[in-house]
């Protein structure tokens, strides 16, 4: 090898200039490529499917905890729906993981009951072994992604419960401000 | 994420985050070797150590949904981290996991991450990242991404 060949290899990490002179060799590059990836990913294994779900919602659940979304949807039955489909081809096979009727499950998931302490502890556990041996995954995940949901939705709905609330607060021992 | 100080071997936490308008007139071609600012309508970030202002690396790049995947447009370390001198080593694989990661968050199992570097440092990121070759454009897809998570984040 040359020595500016040298030279060339050990500052390769100063940087890649990539970008597509055209348009259109942008897309005969895409499709190439395209062709290549189905290919491969006609290889993909069920577990090598799996992960990459898991690992996209990991992903999705710490973006989630990392900003304040005030949306009214149910972000933590929505992860978790996706965790156990991911998982599981029929949802009651979760249920009995976890040592809980189905019945409790689909009201969860349903939002008609609200998860108990046990169900979390329950479910943390659960990720904890599912992940190991796919990346890092925080016990306190799911913990955050409920909680950081009621503090969204308590936060941004006081206009409604706020008046009502409110009649019942009465402060009166008050500190004068300086 | 961390980066490794070469000459101590002291690992340091960063941090990877949009660049801000702010940052355009540090982010200069004598030190980062391109003109950063051509890529302000794309997606741009800066690597740092936490605790600290100072930019090690940037990376620009475009997503390309309708092909589930994200092409590196721009990579760049500063230029006292280029070549066996270095200060601190695992800048580039950080940016290039960091883009891996947003690609798994868009596309599961989908996710591609391309770029086409020129012919002759093409082998070193074949070599280092465990890319794929097509052509001229090299891509890393679920497999490679997730080893580079495994070696690179721990977040």
């Amino acid at each position: 090898m040359t020595k500016k060949k040298n030279k060339v290899l050990e500052d390769a990490e100063y940087g890649v200039d990539s970008r597509y002179t055209s348009k259109r060799d942008k897309e005969v590059d895409g499709k190439a490529l395209m062709e290549a990836r189905l290919k491969r990913m006609h290889n993909l294994s069920k577990d090598q499917i799996a992960r990459a779900k898991l690992l996209q919602l990991k992903f999705k659940m710490e973006e989630y905890i990392s900003k304040p979304v005030y949306q009214d949807n149910n972000f933590f039955t929505e992860f978790l729906t996706t965790y156990i489909d991911t998982i599981y081809s029929k949802r009651s096979n979760f249920a009995k993981d976890i040592d809980i009727t189905p019945i409790l499950l689909s009201k969860v998931i349903n939002n008609h009951r609200e998860p108990r302490d046990e169900f979390m502890m329950r479910l943390m556990i659960h990720s904890e072994k599912t992940y190991k041996n796919i990346c890092e995954f925080h016990k306190k995940t799911w913990f955050q992604v409920y909680y950081h949901e009621k503090i969204c939705d308590t936060m941004s709905s006081q206009d409604e419960w706020r008046p009502k609330v409110e009649k019942h607060v009465n402060v009166s021992k008050l500190i004068k401000a300086e | 994420m961390i980066v490794i100080d070469t000459t101590s071997g002291k690992s340091h936490q960063v941090k990877i985050e949009p660049v801000e308008s702010g940052d355009y007139k540090n982010i200069t071609k004598r030190r980062y070797f391109f003109d950063w600012a051509e890529e302000k309508e794309w997606e741009i970030y800066k690597l740092r150590i936490i605790d600290s202002s100072d930019i090690l690396g940037l990376v620009s790049f475009e997503r390309i949904p309708t092909e589930w995947r994200i092409h590196i447009r721009l990579l760049s370390v500063s230029k006292e981290n280029r070549g066996s001198d270095k200060k601190y080593k695992h800048i580039a694989g950080n940016l290039i996991t960091f883009v891996s990661k947003i690609a798994i968050k868009e596309y599961a199992e989908l996710a591609c991450v391309s770029l086409k570097p020129k012919e002759i440092i093409a082998q070193h990121y074949i070599d280092k990242y465990g890319m794929n070759i097509t052509g001229m454009t090299l891509s890393v897809e679920i497999i490679e991404i997730m080893n580079l998570i495994n070696t690179y984040d721990h977040d």
